[in-house]
């Protein structure tokens, strides 16, 4: 087990390298670069000299090769350089925002989840009748409903009947916890209904998917009780796809998260990536792409692990 | 006479054309081809339905509420909601369509083609394609942008692209069967090249995937320009969008002038919806082990 782990860790390694490798290109193949694009499509006259020291300081004039090099013994020491708009360390950007957009993430999975599981199975035992159609219209709209309109349409809402518009600065879970969650529920829910959508789906699915193997039919005609079946037979073995969905969209979240923290007027990671693509900051944009790629990598292992816990068949050998 | 007995004869009569039982068997999938087909006609002839000129501001007439001479209401700049909204299914259907067409198709050849050659081929593309399908659509399409630059051809182009590793995964999966079929041997056998086996044999054994693919995309592709709009990296202003519609007065004004911000959503989740639910059909129809 320990070993499975600890090759699985190290696997992720050249994963991590290949997207390095792949960003730092991407952002290089265009013609033209930051210096131009920030200095002379302004519209103002630049003369060489400034052109040329603002690439010298950016370490912009030295043979791609050694760019590279630079970037990636950065990258070990975990030093991802210094944006090229503000000036402040990459790391320290990131850094500021990701407490915010990661108490977001994991609130909009935990109302996913408690919405999704629940009305998938609910769905699938119920096949065919109303409530199963009524779920479906749910899912189906959750996945066309832009979350940016329902982040916008709640704030009309809270507006309306509560006075309340969202706050300027955040609150800490730790200083203030009430104020924290008040501020945090409303993107959290908007972000989250999307994945519900997604995951509510998959439950469906895989539910029903079980509720036709001979030992839930076995378990009916012991005569045991629908909810002894359901949970214990049921929804025990249609968990594993459920794990997968769930786990992988965390790491997409960041997705909806760049939309909805725009609405909510929220600082953090997905404003963060927005502000750096306008700024085309190249640094901070390769630094970003990394973290989420990363995210993706980490929560693929996360899964897998989880798969070995939820299901004893699966062993690490 | 007698040909027209014939079919009856075959038993060719009893069965309903492929469009008709597909409408039959398929409600919600045909609700939604009916709205496309409504949201096309409305797209097409926007120019003349549309009342006001969706672009011209009218100082006279800023938050006008919905009713009277203006449907849907006016916007800050006192622009005819309606007629934005009219326009704007023009440009969310040409982006839809062109970028998930274009991504698509690419996709497709691409994965005969990694399937076709196998070995290293197959090796290195499946790898750059497990990276690319690492990230998100949108923070993938957001890259592009900040690459290429923002303007509606480089939003089609960053649009494709982000679809280009999905429709690729999907295709070489079915490609790899059809690489094993005898007819594949055959055109081997009879000495056809690699490119004619790809095209005239592999390709069109692949399109029940492809067009399962696209449905698919022109939901999300919808979805993305409005989002990409609404962040400000997508189509620029005067071009009329629905995501763009949603981006500033609309938020701060909300509470005074709700139908600003009401009316953009509705059409991007109809359009979205109509899309998805027919293509969930067509999908159903056509392939019903992809179902997801």
């Amino acid at each position: 087990m320990t070993r499975y782990i600890a090759t699985r860790f190290l696997l992720m390694i050249p994963t991590l390298l290949t997207v390095a490798v792949l960003i730092f290109l991407l952002v290089r193949v265009v013609p033209g670069d930051i210096v131009e694009l920030r200095l002379v499509s302004g519209g103002s006259y630049v003369t060489r000299e400034v052109v040329e020291a603002e690439r010298a300081r950016l370490g912009l004039n030295k043979p791609l090769g050694a760019q590279f090099v630079d970037w990636m013994t950065g990258l070990v020491r975990l030093d991802f350089g210094t944006s090229m708009w503000s000036g402040a360390p990459v790391s320290q950007e990131i850094g500021l925002r990701l407490q915010l957009s990661l108490e977001l993430a994991l609130l909009a999975t935990v109302i996913a989840t408690v919405l999704a599981i629940p009305l998938g199975t609910l769905a699938a035992v119920r096949r065919g009748t109303w409530v199963d159609q009524a779920v479906q219209v749910f899912s189906v709209a959750g996945l066309a409903v832009p979350s940016f309109w329902l982040g916008i349409l709640m704030i009309l809402l809270l507006l309306g009947t509560f006075h309340w518009l969202p706050p300027l600065t955040f609150t800490p879970l730790w200083v203030n916890p009430v104020a924290n969650l008040s501020q945090l529920i409303w993107p959290a829910l908007a972000v989250g209904y999307r994945y519900s959508a997604v995951a509510s789906r998959m439950t469906r699915s895989a539910v029903l998917e079980v509720l036709r193997e001979d030992y839930v039919r076995t378990a009916w005609s012991k005569g045991l009780a629908e909810r002894v079946i359901l949970r214990k037979h049921a929804l025990r073995n249609a968990l594993l796809p459920v794990t997968t969905v769930i786990g992988l969209e965390f790491a997409f979240l960041i997705g909806g998260l760049v939309v909805t923290e725009q609405v909510f007027n929220l600082n953090g990671v997905g404003k963060l990536i927005v502000d750096a693509i306008s700024h085309r900051d190249y640094t901070l944009i390769q630094g970003l792409m990394m973290l989420v790629a990363a995210g993706y990598i980490l929560a693929n292992f996360v899964v897998d692990l989880i798969y070995g816990w939820l299901d004893p068949r699966i062993s690490y050998g | 006479m007698a040909e027209a007995a014939l079919p009856a004869r075959i038993g060719l009569a009893v069965r309903p054309h492929p469009i008709r039982r597909f409408l039959r068997r398929y409600p919600l999938g045909a609700a939604g081809a009916s709205l496309i087909v409504l949201m096309l006609l409305l797209g097409i002839f926007s120019a003349r339905l549309a009342p006001y000129d969706p672009v011209a501001a009218d100082f006279g007439a800023q938050f006008r509420a919905p009713g009277g001479a203006h449907w849907f209401g006016t916007d800050a700049y006192g622009r005819d909601v309606l007629s934005h909204l009219l326009y704007g299914a023009r440009t969310a259907l040409v982006i839809g369509f062109s970028s998930s067409i274009l991504g698509a198709t690419i996709g497709a050849i691409v994965g005969v083609i990694s399937a076709y050659f196998a070995g290293t081929t197959d090796l290195l593309l499946q790898r750059l394609v497990d990276i690319l399908i690492s990230f998100p659509i949108i923070i993938l399409a957001m890259a592009i942008v900040a690459i290429l630059g923002s303007g509606t051809v480089n939003l089609i182009l960053a649009i494709a692209l982000s679809f280009i590793p999905r429709a690729e995964r999907v295709v070489r999966s079915s490609a790899l069967a059809v690489r094993e079929t005898v007819y594949v041997d055959a055109a081997r056998a009879i000495g056809a090249g690699h490119w004619r086996i790809i095209f005239r044999h592999m390709v069109p054994n692949v399109v029940a995937p492809y067009l399962v693919m696209l449905t698919a995309f022109l939901g999300q592709a919808i979805l993305l320009e409005a989002s990409l709009s609404f962040l400000g990296l997508g189509v620029s202003e005067p071009t009329p969008a629905w995501g763009l519609m949603l981006r500033g007065a609309a938020v701060d004004f909300v509470q005074r002038a709700p139908w600003m911000a009401i009316f953009p959503g509705v059409a991007i989740s109809l359009a979205v919806l109509a899309f998805n639910v027919f293509g969930d059909a067509l999908r159903d129809a056509l392939d019903p082990r992809l179902r997801t």
